[in-house]
């Protein structure tokens, strides 16, 4: 009996080191990724203060008035767009959606995969036998996320990595510092190396952050977080991971874990056309 | 003997607009996208190119590449990582992002850069 009660706080102190060992896995690699951006942002801006003035960027130019709806008011007519069961999207959500965005991606520990908002809307379509859509399509997933993360705007991101999603963390990790494609390039080595530097004449943005601003709106279409990454492989010289894709999935994840505690600002206007290369 | 100086002027006639093109398309490797786009990353004095404010990499300068000589440039263009593992420049010759022509013609273009 006291061999087995001991045996037990045992296996329960294990665990408890256990979890607490994995989930200040994932926060030690956040604070030294974000100590590593914030030096070489300083650097950056040391820079730019002793580089030449340049003439403005003409991509700084400001956007015309775009014309119809919105993303955001498209994203709310599929929103509260009745099922034919009568059911709408809002009623998968708690509180019909409002401030649930800032939690994805969410490991789910049943699938064992990391869910993001798209899929997420995905899985709530699917139980009620409508159409899926097309993760990166920029009429309806898009206009969706736009308008279901207008509803968490200002909210800090909140995503957690439980002990048993490291390894989709660390594969997210991995992914991003890996160097692929035909200009050798990893994700990191323009937004975490080169954080704030100029690259065909725009700022580059650092890893810390980007998972707050989307969907990007060029041209009054909304563009999802896996819609840039993909753009970027692409741009890199390498196959993009198909969006949704557990790869994809993951590295959205770790991405925006990168951004803990930072507030949404969706719906980031882009101007009318994407970068070149 | 007597032709010399006219078969001279004409052959300088042939030889300059080529010369003159090869040094375009140095330049036009350098900026496009789906080349080189060299400019993303590098800015070149005023006179030889777009003013950028690119500074990814470092300011080119026609004294600097001299130094450096054709041959290094050529190798650094083919594959920069073999002298610095950890730097991000594409290896444009190794991965066949430019052939070995293209890649002369930056070099020659990066040598007379002012």
């Amino acid at each position: 009996m006291r061999f087995r009660s001991l045996r037990l706080a045992l296996a329960v102190l294990l665990a408890g080191a256990a979890i607490g060992a994995s989930a200040a896995g994932a926060e030690a690699v956040r604070q030294s990724i974000a100590a590593r951006i914030e030096a070489q942002l300083k650097a950056a801006g040391a820079d730019a203060a002793t580089a030449a003035p340049a003439e403005a960027s003409p991509q700084a130019a400001a956007t015309p008035p775009a014309a119809g709806p919105t993303p955001i008011e498209r994203g709310k007519v599929l929103w509260v767009r009745k099922f034919k069961d009568g059911r709408t999207l809002a009623s998968c959500y708690p509180n019909g959606g409002r401030r649930v965005a800032a939690s994805y991606p969410l490991y789910d520990s049943r699938l064992k995969r990391v869910v993001t908002l798209e899929m997420s809307i995905n899985q709530c379509l699917k139980v009620h036998r409508e159409a899926l859509l097309e993760p990166t399509d920029p009429q309806t997933m898009g206009a969706l996320t736009a308008y279901l993360r207008s509803l968490s705007d200002g909210r800090k991101v909140a995503v957690r990595v439980p002990a048993a999603a490291e390894s989709h963390f660390e594969q997210g990790r991995r992914l991003y510092f890996t160097r692929f494609g035909q200009r050798n390039f990893a994700c990191a080595s323009c937004h975490v190396q080169n954080a704030g530097r100029i690259y065909a004449d725009q700022a580059l943005s650092a890893a810390v952050g980007q998972a707050t601003r989307w969907p990007f709106i060029r041209a009054n279409q909304a563009f999802t977080l896996q819609a840039q990454i993909r753009d970027c492989l692409d741009r890199m010289g390498a196959a993009p991971f198909g969006a949704g894709s557990d790869e994809m999935n993951d590295l959205e994840y770790f991405l925006t874990y990168l951004s803990l505690g930072l507030p949404l600002k969706p719906n980031t206007d882009r101007g009318q056309t994407t970068v070149k290369n | 003997m007597r032709l010399a100086p006219g078969l001279l002027a004409a052959l300088a006639a042939a030889i300059a607009p080529h010369a003159h093109a090869q040094k375009d398309q140095g330049l036009e490797i350098f900026i496009r996208p789906d080349k080189g786009y060299c400019i993303a990353c590098h800015q070149v004095p005023a006179q030889a190119g777009p003013v950028t404010r690119s500074n990814v990499g470092p300011a080119l300068a026609g004294a600097r590449m001299r130094e450096l000589g054709a041959d290094r440039l050529r190798e650094l263009l083919r594959d920069p990582t073999r002298a610095r593992p950890d730097t991000i420049m594409p290896p444009f010759g190794r991965h066949h992002i430019l052939d070995d022509r293209e890649i002369d013609r930056v070099t020659e273009y990066l040598l007379a850069l002012p």
